[in-house]
């Protein structure tokens, strides 16, 4: 399910839509799949629908979803691979500003996700 | 400290666009010598979610009522859907209101009947609807509305607004007195509002946060003045907090910018400052800052911060 964070200083339908594009990946949301409804969508997040329309007619331009009238949106084929490398983008660029405002460049960032030891990180071997 | 207010550089207060629900020219009331409501121009487009934002006696409530020609304003007026508003309550058929308080004068009266009587002045009130905001808001409809709690009336009181699908909703502290689990389900039911009938909110609260992720347009309100008055995407792109690093005993010069609020240390301020990034970067930078970052603010933050804006004269 989406997860929103009110501290989050992204515009609300971005974060809608990256965590659509999370549920992409990983495969929660499947190609051909329906999105919730907007009104499901609105009720359970606690959104106005506008916004969360906004965000399913970004996802449809980007090609993320299509939508068939009258029937929903849906998830597009090849969308949980293409859509890997913007999540992925949008997370190192998140970081990256954290970390210039405690005066730290990117190198310096980068140093420390290697010297980062097994038991500090979620990574499994299983992951892709 | 030296402040870097441009007092030439004011905060939006008027929207432009065409269809206004609600449209307030000039609003003042006076009660005696005290001024409630001052000089307010307010414009809620249709369709719009506004959250009216401020504190406790900033004047929203009476807003409200001027706006449903339940106060005749001392000067000004008000429009709601094209209708000039008048002691005739003209408009009352059209909006559904929750008040900040009790609305009901029958204490003995049974939720019921209360629902069963006010429908009868409702000629698209929708039972259907109706049973089910009672379902999903946990009222039972053999209580007294005497005996309600609080937060118990302020149910009540949102399913007799939103029964009758008006094309205006005007919510005074639609949440007050509303439990977490409660509070949740109001809002979930005003989404859902809002996918099905085509409405207009307005809503009055002191507490924005609840109201962030359903707002598209915000008034700020203070000691009976509108501050100011902006989509809501403004707010995101214009109004922004910069942390900037400066060198020891910096003063700050008098910046062609508009500076909503500022705190720090000597050598690190943050400053929250309206206005086009780019254009504030090149002035801060000039000035001898460096910015180290630059960060868009939750609505509940742009709240606080356009509230504590010093008074322009």
């Amino acid at each position: 399910m989406l997860e929103l964070d009110s501290a989050d200083s992204r515009p609300l339908y971005s974060q809608i839509m990256d965590e659509i594009r999370r549920n992409v990946v990983l495969g929660v949301w499947a190609a051909d799949e329906p999105l919730p409804s907007v009104r499901q969508m609105a009720s359970e997040l606690r959104v106005n629908p506008n916004t969360v329309q906004q965000a399913y007619r970004e996802l449809e331009r980007e090609g993320v979803v299509y939508v068939l009238r009258g029937q929903g949106t849906f998830v597009s084929v090849g969308a949980g691979r293409s859509q890997r490398a913007p999540l992925l983008r949008a997370f190192a660029q998140r970081i990256a500003r954290e970390a210039y405002r405690s005066g730290f460049t990117t190198s310096d960032l980068m140093e420390a996700l290697q010297e980062l030891g097994p038991e500090e990180t979620f990574d499994r071997e299983d992951a892709t | 400290m030296n402040v870097g207010i441009d007092t030439g550089v004011e905060l939006p207060t008027r929207l432009t666009g065409t269809a206004f629900a609600v449209r307030t020219e000039s609003l003042t009331k006076q009660f005696g010598a005290r001024t409630a409501v001052s000089d307010v121009t307010l414009t809620v487009p249709e369709g719009s979610v506004y959250v009216l934002v401020g504190p406790n006696g900033a004047g929203k409530t009476t807003t409200f009522r001027m706006i449903l020609g339940m106060l005749r304003p001392t000067e000004g007026h008000v429009d709601v859907m094209g209708v000039r508003a008048g002691p005739g309550g003209e408009c009352r058929a059209h909006v559904g209101y929750v008040p900040e308080g009790r609305s009901v004068p029958y204490p003995w009266i049974r939720v019921n009947d209360l629902l069963a009587h006010h429908a009868r002045y409702y000629p698209t009130w929708d039972a259907q609807y109706a049973a089910h905001l009672v379902d999903a808001l946990d009222l039972r409809l053999k209580d007294k509305y005497g005996r309600l709690s609080k937060g118990e009336a302020r149910r009540v009181e949102l399913v007799m607004a939103l029964a009758h699908r008006p094309p205006l909703l005007l919510l005074d502290e639609p949440t007050d007195g509303l439990d977490p689990v409660i509070r949740a389900t109001v809002l979930s039911l005003l989404a859902e509002h809002m996918t099905e009938s085509p409405t207009t909110m307005l809503i009055a609260t002191h507490l924005i946060y609840e109201m962030e992720r359903f707002a598209d347009h915000i008034g700020v309100m203070r000691s009976g003045r509108l501050m100011a008055q902006m989509h809501r995407d403004d707010i995101q792109v214009r109004l922004r907090r910069y942390l900037l690093d400066v060198p020891d005993a910096w003063s700050a010069p008098v910046l062609p910018i508009a500076l909503v609020k500022e705190n720090g240390t000597p050598r690190e301020r943050q400053w929250t400052i309206w206005g086009d990034e780019a254009h504030v970067r090149g002035q801060l930078t000039a000035a001898g800052a460096h910015v180290r970052s630059v960060s868009a603010l939750t609505l509940d933050e742009a709240a606080l911060a356009l509230l504590s804006t010093k008074e322009r004269v």
